[in-house]
């Protein structure tokens, strides 16, 4: 590149000197002109940009972007809202304690077992309200059709397809499984259903206007289960890959009814108050301890660690 | 390579040159100061922080258990990177608890925010990357570059001026889980024999 520079230079500095010998030559005078001629008003400083704009006036980047002509999309400072799912769990099902945990055979556990879905009146108004919207619900496929849909979407999220996962998990219920669990490899099987699953309630909430239906039916499922959360460097964090466990879950599957193209979705899960403790994760953490005045003393051995409230919640 | 550039061409690219330059800060500029609300993606942030992000395939249990490594760095210090290059180097290799123990009785700027540094990227091991004791921590790799700088006019006599520099640096430091290596230290006495041995080693080629 430096070669043609000078190249250009030469080549800049023969033209300028022949026009000036043109010149001289009608003026019928002979002077020797020299081949380089420094451009003597050449700017040599050099100025930082910060102090180069100080006189200048400041230029409106709107006005230059119109000049230019660029189209910019106009942006509006929304939130948008999710309309195609509703917040949170309708009138959530109250799981009778001890559930899963007699036999069929005796007396408590054939009380249960008969404890059909027709002793509750608004779930039988609600699947009616559904059978208007959707002509093909019957309610015995339905729990069938749940449980395949919890296997897809569990499956979904162990190869972290984002497309069908949507498709298959409502907006709402989408953070609360994916939260975390980016940068974590998920390892999850569903080995067998212990019991056949079934529908144990269901619910028409109505969300602003009236006729805007969406529906929930409460799923009860007894399977076994493995699983097997791995960190972000292949390190075992939770479970086991080789241990099946019983799992004994309350899905709320949902659907927007007056939306044509609305499909059947998981909606989020029904944790009760007497469901047993879940399994420790393999690493140690420290929990903040009390508060103590400045002459006390922090007592280890008689401190005992506070358990939280056994309450239902909703996952 | 052998183009050879007449007088007009050099004008050609000389207003091509103008033209573009006026016309990339229209394009850099613009959309960027309009879309403000826009929040920082995986996408954008620079080559140290996308190392926080690869994930590792599952081990199998006879494999040895991998050590977690945290990538953190801070941008923009306004402090020179050759003076923080040698605090930067005075911690690597120690534990991360040594290493904020000497920072916080050191009385340079830079140990103030560094120390800093190392305390978020602690608190970034124990929360986001699975690191079971936060002192099991050491500094395997800390350094100090060069970040963008401002330039302003030094006023000399005679109205002559000078370029200063409003200097910053970026710090960058890698936290690994596990104790900090041991240093192997070499006597002068091992030295020396292995200074003979490669002597002695040495064969004469061309020789009879």
């Amino acid at each position: 590149m430096a070669m043609h520079m000078r190249r250009t230079l030469v080549a800049l500095h023969r033209a300028t000197s022949s026009k000036l010998k043109s010149a001289e030559a009608s003026l019928d005078v002979r002077h020797p002109v020299p081949l380089f001629l420094p451009i003597r008003t050449k700017r040599r400083y050099f100025l930082p940009p910060a102090v180069k704009m100080m006189g200048q006036r400041k230029e409106d980047m709107e006005a230059k972007v119109q000049r230019a002509g660029i189209v910019v999309k106009q942006e509006y400072l929304e939130r948008p809202i999710n309309i195609s799912c509703t917040a949170g769990v309708f009138d959530a099902y109250i799981p009778p304690e001890g559930d899963a945990r007699l036999s069929t055979l005796s007396k408590e556990g054939l009380k249960q077992r008969t404890e059909q879905i027709k002793q509750s009146a608004t779930s039988q108004l609600a699947i009616r309200k559904i059978k208007e919207h959707d002509s093909q619900f019957v309610t015995k496929d339905f729990a069938e059709q749940a449980q395949q849909i919890f296997i897809e979407a569990h499956n979904a999220l162990t190869q972290f397809n984002k497309e069908k996962l949507h498709s298959l998990v409502t907006e709402r219920c989408y953070p609360e499984m994916t939260r975390g669990n980016r940068y974590k490899t998920i390892r999850w099987r569903f080995v067998e259903s212990l019991e056949a699953p079934r529908v144990v309630q269901a619910r028409c909430p109505e969300m602003i206007s009236k006729g805007n239906l969406y529906s929930q039916v409460t799923v009860r499922m007894h399977s076994k289960q493995t699983l097997a959360i791995y960190d972000r460097f292949g390190r075992l964090m939770l479970g086991s890959e080789e241990q099946p466990k019983d799992v004994l879950e309350y899905l709320v599957i949902e659907r927007h009814l007056t939306n044509p193209y609305g499909r059947w979705r998981l909606h989020g899960k029904i944790v009760p108050s007497w469901a047993p403790a879940k399994d420790p994760i393999i690493k140690t953490v420290m929990i903040p301890g009390p508060v103590l005045k400045p002459e006390e003393e922090f007592d280890a051995l008689n401190y005992e660690v506070p358990k939280p409230a056994a309450v239902q919640w909703y996952k | 390579m052998a183009t050879a550039l007449t007088g007009r061409g050099i004008a050609v690219v000389r207003n091509l040159s103008a033209l573009l330059q006026s016309r990339l800060p229209l394009l850099v500029g613009g959309p960027q100061q309009l879309s403000c609300l826009h929040t920082s993606t995986p996408l954008e942030t620079k080559h140290w922080e996308r190392k926080n992000l690869q994930v590792y395939p599952p081990q199998l249990p006879d494999e040895p258990r991998r050590p977690a490594e945290i990538h953190h760095s801070r941008r923009q210090i306004k402090y020179s990177k050759d003076k923080m290059w040698y605090l930067a180097k005075m911690i690597q290799g120690m534990s991360i608890d040594q290493a904020i123990a000497q920072l916080e009785f050191n009385d340079k700027k830079g140990a103030k925010i560094m120390k800093e540094v190392l305390l978020e990227a602690q608190e970034k091991a124990v929360k986001n990357h699975n690191v079971e004791y936060k002192s099991n921590l050491y500094v395997a790799e800390s350094y100090s570059g060069k970040g963008k700088y401002l330039k302003r006019i030094r006023y000399h006599g005679r109205g002559m001026f000078g370029i200063m520099d409003k200097v910053y640096c970026n710090y960058f430091v890698k936290l690994v889980e596990g104790s900090p290596p041991k240093k192997e230290e070499k006597t002068s006495f091992d030295q020396a024999k292995e200074y003979i041995q490669s002597l002695k080693n040495r064969t004469i080629i061309h020789s009879l």
